[in-house]
């Protein structure tokens, strides 16, 4: 049985010290422009301020194209359970991202998607603002 | 039993519960307060199974997380906190313009953009503290720096250069530790809000302890730049007794963005 897990978000005190300082999103990523990647998780690079995913895309034709993906701090993500077991590292995996606005094979991590179904998404926002 | 009994009972063991003494304030052999601990430390969560699916959100109120406004929602939330607070440091006003264009360019110019210590006093208090007599050992998990702070009596030394955390000697006063911190480097911000010193900013951090709880607060003063001394917001720290938050290597830091900002966006 798939379990989903709802963390607790205690620790990230907008606007407060301690963490690690970050770039804003908006400066680098295009929310308006999702991509659908699938290939093989070649590195997890657990690192701040932001964790990066290293993947290998092939195209119809066997073309590899190398694409890097930023995901939140390695701090917040393990405040959601995730460590970097869950990155799917040497696994083929279909990514959602967001294309990074300089247009280079870049994105933010949204959620991944592995062969069993089962899906890792660390995400921003707040579900009561849908309604 | 009556439901009105029950209720009376119910708020008097709550009442017995509030007027019970808090725990005592511990002290070391020397008499100095007992600053030893992990402090404001959040317990983790289990972590997920490799098989396990996760969704998380990073909080944003009000921010739809299908809109087309995470990203920048993520940015406008942040800054308008720091906007709405109320306590902020107060430049002379020939320096406002220049906190203002620094601010404008925050996602390009912050010094901690650039994996460089945040220093004092932006990187907060301790996350864990080691006292021996005669000095306290700051430790901070975020970053795996420390800070060795004498608390037997010697002056500033007058041998350092300038650094991100800059020079501490401590004393006691009471069930308080004062940190006076001297010979900084600029290379710093005291928030995000393009809050820039210069090298002879002086802090004073003072941390008190009271039963399990300890308060953090920091004064700042800059007589170059600040139009008078700036005292943080206090912050309390609860002592940490699970085993688990013992403080783990933090991941380094290592730069992979700046190429690719596009935008001065900022948060």
């Amino acid at each position: 049985m798939k379990r989903t897990l709802f963390a607790a978000f205690a620790a990230l005190a907008l606007g407060g010290a301690s963490l690690s300082a970050h770039h804003s999103f908006a400066a680098e990523f295009d929310i308006n422009k999702p991509i659908t990647l699938q290939g093989t998780v070649t590195k997890v690079e657990w690192v701040n301020p932001h964790v990066y995913v290293y993947l290998d895309v092939k195209d119809a034709n066997g073309k590899v194209t190398p694409w890097s993906l930023s995901s939140l701090s390695p701090g917040a993500a393990r405040r959601a359970g995730v460590t970097r077991a869950n990155f799917g590292q040497g696994q083929t995996v279909t990514v959602l991202a967001y294309h990074s606005k300089d247009g280079s094979n870049f994105g933010f991590m949204r959620r991944m998607t592995f062969a069993d179904g089962h899906t890792v998404e660390l995400w921003l926002g707040d579900d009561e603002a849908k309604k | 039993m009556t439901v009105t009994t029950a209720i009376g009972i119910v708020l008097a063991a709550a009442a017995l519960s509030a007027q019970s003494p808090a725990p005592a304030t511990p002290h070391t052999a020397d008499g100095k307060v007992d600053l030893n601990g992990i402090w404001g430390v959040a317990p983790l969560p289990p972590a997920a199974k490799p098989s396990q699916s996760v969704r998380w959100l990073l909080p944003l109120k009000g921010v739809n997380p299908e809109g087309n406004d995470v990203f920048k929602g993520l940015d406008r939330v942040q800054v308008n906190a720091r906007a709405a607070a109320s306590n902020k440091p107060e430049y002379k006003p020939e320096l406002l313009a220049k906190v203002k264009e620094l601010s404008d360019k925050q996602g390009v110019l912050d010094p901690a953009f650039y994996c460089k210590p945040q220093g004092v006093p932006r990187m907060g208090p301790p996350t864990q503290i080691v006292q021996t007599p005669g000095q306290v050992l700051f430790l901070y998990s975020a970053s795996n720096l420390f800070r060795i702070i004498p608390t037997d009596g010697r002056p500033h030394r007058a041998d350092a250069d300038p650094s991100y955390m800059g020079d501490s000697i401590g004393r006691f006063e009471g069930d308080t530790l004062v940190v006076d911190v001297v010979n900084f480097n600029d290379d710093t911000w005291l928030g995000s809000d393009g809050y820039f010193h210069t090298e002879k900013m002086h802090v004073v951090e003072r941390l008190t302890r009271k039963g399990d709880v300890l308060t953090y607060s920091a004064t700042i003063d800059d007589p170059e730049v600040l139009a008078k001394p700036w005292t943080t917001t206090p912050r309390d720290l609860k002592l940490s007794t699970n085993p688990s938050d013992a403080l783990l290597e933090a991941p380094p830091c290592v730069e992979h963005d700046a190429p690719h900002i596009v935008t001065l966006d900022h948060h």
